[in-house]
């Protein structure tokens, strides 16, 4: 195990602003470098899930494209735009907790909660919707694919609100504040929102 | 730090010679003897249920679900021999999964966290071995052991022992999360915060297998490709990395209450390690 592998958090310095001055070194890799074995890991695992969905899609191309019609395309165009929007709150939540502007970091990443929340009402309406067009789970290969894939998606961002808590907790005492685990919060958000946008295209998009 | 206490009452190391001789004196002497008693446990038993439901009872990868009576009724017959004689070693060894757990609660109580974490996984995965394994044991070697039973029986046996084995995965879930929580609260350094974020990768496995319930063939049954092939390999790589990081841990283990020391990267110290006594 290397060093860096085992290191904990490295807190900035209480009551003031993370980055120059705080003692909180600048690394090559925002956040824990640790966050990003969760995210390499997500990655092979979804591409795995990915190439099976590919794979039965080519099996049986013509029910994939009649399955995929019923979709709609406005509240997939919807759920990727609110998600996109919440990944630049957030962005801006990091860049102003590293210029030590904690307020506005905090506004940040509520709009970013606020915006995850609307996905999440958005996801739950087109869900049911389906159902009641008489699409549901076991309704052929595709929706069960649909369901899985955005069933997963809808629990990572579950846990995203856990990590979005994590930052407003952080951020909200001056003690507290660590550039590191703000960043560290913020690659998982994004990772969620990369694996929307694959999702996105792969069930409403690609042809 | 209460390193001193090993370093008073353990002697300078093994002595040379046979290899008897060695365990014969880390049995005696060793200060971490619990700690290799409980993960050469670990290992030893990993190996015993590899063997035993890959090649011996065929039980992994699961046989298909959309099998009808006769076909059941044949697989029982077919393995026969390996259902009773697998599934009677791990009644034997079953019990091994105990030491397992407690090294894994051991892992939590040396962290700097709540001893709630410890604790309440213990108690999670001492239950988790009946619906995680003994439930299809029990089940499979009834269906074995009453050949001349009605296909239909023997079926709904079939489909008991695999589900109950398939998709009651609710207390590794939660067992995964209390790790992974201890891990990422930890501030000793017990084990690598990549591990914590690798304990959410396998929780979340525990959830795919949940349409393993409704699905009797495709990807999401209960032998399907993602239901089952790519979580074996998600869990193989989760196993594989506890087993490793636990044998670290006992290697950087000093019996105190701080961080734990990091090894230097001689074989002197390695094997003053592995022996119990201090540099």
């Amino acid at each position: 195990m290397t060093g860096a592998a085992q290191a904990g958090p490295r807190p900035g310095v209480a009551g003031q602003p993370p980055g120059k001055g705080t003692g909180e070194p600048a690394t090559a890799i925002p956040g824990q470098p640790d966050m990003w074995v969760l995210v390499l890991f997500e990655a092979l695992v979804f591409t795995a899930y990915f190439a099976v969905y590919l794979f039965h899609r080519s099996a049986h191309s013509e029910l994939f494209l009649r399955s995929q019609a019923t979709l709609n395309p406005w509240l997939g165009t919807l759920d990727t735009l609110l998600l996109l929007a919440s990944s630049l709150f957030m962005l801006r939540c990091v860049q102003a907790a590293r210029a030590g502007a904690f307020r506005p970091a905090l506004t940040s990443a509520c709009i970013t909660a606020f915006l995850g929340a609307g996905f999440l009402a958005s996801k739950i309406t087109e869900w049911v919707l389906l159902v009641h067009g008489g699409h549901g789970f076991t309704s052929n290969e595709f929706f069960a694919y649909y369901f899985f894939l955005t069933g997963i998606h809808f629990l990572h961002l579950l846990i995203g609100f856990v990590v979005i808590g994590v930052i407003i907790y952080q951020l909200r005492g001056p003690a507290r504040r660590s550039r590191e685990l703000v960043e560290t919060c913020a690659t998982y958000w994004h990772t969620v929102d990369l694996l929307w946008v694959l999702i996105f295209s792969l069930l409403y998009v690609v042809r | 730090m209460s390193r001193t206490i090993a370093e008073s009452v353990t002697p300078p190391g093994p002595p040379a010679g046979s290899r008897l001789g060695r365990i014969a004196w880390h049995w005696r002497n060793n200060s971490k003897r619990e700690l290799w008693f409980a993960w050469y446990t670990t290992v030893v038993f990993y190996n015993i249920f590899f063997i035993v439901f890959f090649p011996v009872t065929h039980a992994q990868p699961p046989p298909h679900p959309y099998w009808s009576d006769a076909q059941v009724a044949y697989w029982f017959n077919h393995d026969h021999d390996g259902l009773i004689i697998g599934f009677a070693i791990i009644f034997a060894v079953a019990a091994m999964t105990a030491p397992q757990n407690a090294l894994i609660a051991y892992s939590m109580r040396r962290m700097s966290v709540s001893r709630a974490f410890g604790y309440s996984y213990l108690v999670m995965y001492s239950l988790s071995a009946l619906p995680g394994m003994l439930l299809l044991c029990v089940v499979l070697s009834v269906g074995a052991l009453r050949p001349g039973r009605d296909p239909a029986q023997l079926h709904w046996l079939y489909d008991f022992g695999f589900l109950s084995f398939t998709g009651t995965m609710g207390i590794f879930l939660l067992g995964s999360l209390v790790w992974m929580l201890a891990i990422l609260l930890d501030k000793n350094r017990v084990l690598p915060k990549w591990f914590g974020y690798l304990n959410l990768c396998n929780a979340l496995t525990e959830v795919v297998v949940a349409p393993a319930w409704i699905f009797h063939r495709g990807v999401f049954s209960w032998n399907g490709l993602i239901s089952w092939w790519i979580n074996m390999v998600v869990f193989g790589i989760y196993t594989g990395a506890f087993i490793t990081l636990l044998r670290n841990m006992i290697l950087r283990e000093d019996f105190g209450d701080g961080p734990l020391p990091d090894i230097k990267k001689n074989p002197e110290a390695t094997a003053s390690a592995l022996a119990g006594t201090a540099q």
